[in-house]
């Protein structure tokens, strides 16, 4: 049971960590742009899809996880420079649903690539094993994804905290006003975050893939986790969004010990109890 | 002195920024009194704790006898308070008339069958509108949607707004603001009408607006009161000359 | 006047529809239609974006199916319970959302209907799960198509008649104005928050209708009908028809379905069309097919006059 629980625990942190990194993402676009963005899930896929065509042409697994996460950033891009750009001064609910068109159309391009039916990836063979934890033999790989989304962090922290852009697009998050009072172009900012937070996504779904496999739905299914992410978090909390990720990723595994059916209900029952008990998010702000 | 409107000890602070800052006003029946004041002095801050748009973190506001403090705004107008905005803050799609009807209806008793009739039924409603519209001279622009009416148009609409709640005490945040020479002296033709029939609490920035209309002027100043009296007393004051230093009356 | 008009052509529609398509597609129409207009009632005139009108196009169907195969309800009971049972789930989801607004109230409509999939995902014995409810079965009397897709008419003409009794009315005029300036309608002396619970539970509960009717058009409840995705449709057919319209939603439903059924025949990609055309709209023709019959009307108006 002990170790049931401890490995458990572990695979929530993992997962959590995922769920950190895309949750991330989308606070950062929600935060500096104002739009939850629906088709980040999908751009988490992509992540997934272009690593298997990355590893498929190159041959390199860690090629391939390098280059992805920027093919996404340049989706993501894309998205806010055609399209999102030009509704800034439509109602915002336009954005939105924007945005949703655009995950429905990309959920489509997956299938017409790819194939509707799923596949996998595997990891190298020197990242494939268990390793002896004591308590128990767990997945190396699994371990490895935790020191990467870890680095992951740190270095976006770094760049938050340390870069001028970083400052920027924290500014931006607490007042936009402020932000082009400064002179600064908001373009240019927006197009920036649209493109880091669809990178992290990316990323996210880039080292996922080895563990979760790839289906050309794996978008929609974890884009209401994310929303679930960044409210229990509270808008516009970064670092927020990374605790609230671990906190459902653990909730979840642990729940499947116990009552498998409800792992996936037990993250919406959280959010409902934030909401009722602190509406502004365990780490929010207002 | 018995107001109708008392505040005692308002405070309202956002975080470590006191805005209004230990407050002590009298509104009586029937005067009209001014708050004045630099910018940032606490002003709106102190009308939107009046109005239930904020709670004040500490304080109480009586009106009539009764505590209204931290009430939420919809439960003011059936007291018979009833504000303009600084902002012009109109029902753009709706008629003129109906952005009228919205305010009278919120004072007029429920009605359970209400999603059976047309909105237009009631026909004691129809006497406010026509009343608010008339005293605003809108009366011609009734069912014209209130989005192509011109500027100091839409400010008299605000006003409208405000008065079909009928209200004892109204509190007008910045009337004239924003608007042309022409206009002003509309609104400040309207505000004369209004006196003496209303009790009413001003915000104003206008001096020359300040001294015409006001029984009283209270001047705020970093959120405290620095004084109160008839205009005369308060152009004369030495303490409030240094805080508009400046500024031209 | 114009709306005589426009219920004048749709009474037309209503007699043509089985006429020319099949009186089960007509039927599916319909009752989308009903979930459209019932979502526009939210989006159109009180200004809320709910991203999760399909937690009540479910419940709906599951309630009125699971009357009818366990209990075995009469029918009226069964659609009223569906319709009845959804106005009071709105209530309780209601409450919760209506306390925020914008960004946050949208996330939580989504959020909500996300946790009612799972729990109908996961209640197989209740729900059939993955594979749905199946086997409802309408009465004798109703067996024949055609004859159903009158009855469904009549309560798609009913369903409308009400909706658009209820904005007509105060009701109506205050959502629009809660719409509009939720700031001033509270200092006018609306409680702002009970006049959104009102459009949501209206809208749930004719939703839940809705999603009865529609599990009886095909006898089955499947798990899409509460799927997010849904939720998205239910959307997509308000925006596309013409929010600013009441009628404009029938016609988005239409579209709909007429897209789904005709392009999937030949193509399985066919979301992708739906999700191309809807980025269009959203992009060029926010008011949707009703803004370009506008746009024709006038149109034809000036060249009658010059």
């Amino acid at each position: 049971m002990i170790v049931l629980i401890a490995s458990q625990l572990i695979n929530g942190v993992v997962t959590g960590m995922l769920y950190a990194l895309v949750g991330v993402g989308l606070t950062l676009i929600l935060g500096v742009l104002n739009i939850p963005n629906f088709a980040h899930g999908v751009l988490f896929a992509f992540g997934a899809y272009f690593f298997l065509a990355a590893t498929q042409a190159f041959g390199g697994f860690w090629l391939g996880l390098i280059l992805a996460p920027f093919g996404v950033a340049l989706l993501g891009g894309a998205i806010e420079y055609l399209g999102v750009r030009r509704l800034y001064t439509a109602h915002h609910d336009y954005q939105l649903l924007f945005l949703f068109a655009i995950a429905l159309i990309l959920q489509e391009t997956i299938v017409l690539i790819w194939g509707p039916v799923g596949t996998t990836i595997q990891p190298p063979s020197y990242l494939a094993g268990g390793v002896d934890l004591g308590i128990t033999r767990y997945p190396l790989y699994r371990l490895v994804v935790m020191g990467l989304t870890t680095a992951i962090v740190v270095a976006l922290w770094l760049l938050l905290t340390r870069t001028n852009i970083g400052a920027i697009v924290r500014a931006g998050i607490e007042s936009r006003e402020m932000v082009e009072v400064l002179g600064i172009d908001v373009q240019k900012v927006f197009l920036f975050t649209f493109a880091l937070g669809s990178w992290l996504a990316g990323v996210a779904g880039s080292i996922a893939a080895p563990i979760t496999g790839l289906t050309p739905s794996m978008g929609f299914d974890i884009l209401p986790v994310t929303f679930v992410v960044v409210v229990i978090a509270g808008l516009g909390s970064i670092m927020g969004a990374i605790g609230a990720g671990i906190l459902i990723g653990i909730a979840q595994s642990l729940t499947t010990i116990w009552v498998p059916e409800a792992a996936n209900v037990v993250i919406y029952l959280l959010m409902g109890l934030t909401i009722m008990l602190r509406p502004q998010g365990l780490f929010g702000r207002r | 002195m018995a107001g109708l409107l008392e505040l005692t000890e308002m405070r309202r602070s956002f975080g470590a920024v006191t805005a209004v800052d230990g407050v002590d006003l009298a509104v009586a029946p029937g005067e009209l009194l001014s708050i004045i004041g630099p910018n940032g002095a606490g002003k709106t801050t102190l009308f939107n704790c009046i109005t239930g748009e904020l709670a004040p973190t500490g304080g109480q506001v009586r009106f009539d006898g009764s505590d209204i403090t931290g009430w939420p705004p919809h439960r003011l107008p059936a007291l018979g308070i009833a504000r303009s905005f600084q902002r012009t803050s109109v029902f753009p799609s709706l008629t003129v008339g109906q952005n009228v009807w919205v305010a009278a209806h919120g004072c007029a008793p429920r009605d359970p069958f209400a999603a059976l009739k047309p909105a237009d039924a009631a026909i004691g409603v129809r006497a406010v509108i026509a009343e608010a519209l008339g005293l605003v001279g809108l009366d011609r622009h009734a069912d014209k949607p209130a989005d192509v009416l011109s500027h100091g148009d839409q400010r008299l609409l605000d006003f409208a707004i405000a008065l079909a709640a009928r209200p004892r005490l109204l509190l007008l945040d910045e009337p004239t603001a924003g608007l042309s020479r022409g206009d002003t002296q509309m609104v400040i033709g309207l505000i004369e009408r209004l006196k003496g029939r209303y009790t009413i609490l001003l915000i104003e920035h206008k001096m020359d607006v300040v001294m015409r209309l006001s029984d009283r002027i209270a001047v705020m100043y970093f959120g405290r009161l620095l004084a109160e009296g008839a205009p005369q007393a308060i152009r004369a004051d030495p303490r409030v000359r240094e805080a508009y230093l400046g500024k031209r009356t | 006047m114009r709306d005589r008009t426009q219920f004048l052509l749709l009474i037309v529609a209503l007699v043509l529809a089985p006429v020319l398509g099949r009186p089960v597609i007509a039927a599916e129409i319909l009752a989308f239609a009903i979930t459209a207009v019932a979502n526009n009632m939210l989006l159109g005139y009180t200004g809320m974006l709910s991203f999760g009108q399909a937690t009540f196009f479910g419940v709906g169907g599951y309630v009125a199916g699971l009357m009818m195969v366990h209990w075995n309800a009469p029918l009226w009971l069964a659609l009223a319970g569906a319709a009845g049972g959804c106005a009071l789930l709105a209530a309780a989801i209601g409450a919760v959302c209506v306390q925020r607004v914008g960004l946050y109230f949208i996330m939580l409509t989504f959020a909500f209907n996300q946790m009612f999939y799972f729990i109908a995902y996961s209640w197989s014995s209740l729900t059939g799960g993955e594979d749905g409810l199946a086997g409802i079965g309408r009465p004798a009397w109703l067996r024949d198509e055609l004859r159903f897709y009158i009855l469904v008419a009549v309560l798609f003409l009913l369903s409308l008649a009400a909706m658009k009794r209820i904005v007509d009315s105060s009701w109506g005029r205050l959502f629009r104005a809660v719409r509009d300036n939720p700031d001033r309608a509270a200092a006018t002396g609306h409680d702002v928050r009970r006049l959104k619970l009102l459009s949501f539970v209206i809208a749930g509960g004719f939703t839940g209708l809705a999603g009865a009717l529609y599990g009886l058009v095909y006898g089955i409840v499947p798990i899409d009908s509460i799927h997010w995705l849904r939720s998205g449709d239910i959307v997509f057919m308000t925006l596309i028809g013409g929010s600013g319209n009441f009628f404009g939603p029938v016609i988005g439903a239409a579209f709909y379905i007429w897209l789904s059924e005709t392009v999937s025949l030949f193509w399985d990609r066919w979301p992708m069309i739906l999700g191309i055309v809807f980025a269009l709209v959203v992009l060029f023709l926010r008011g949707g097919i009703v803004e370009i019959l506008t746009r024709l009307a006038g149109l034809a108006k000036r060249r009658a006059a010059a």
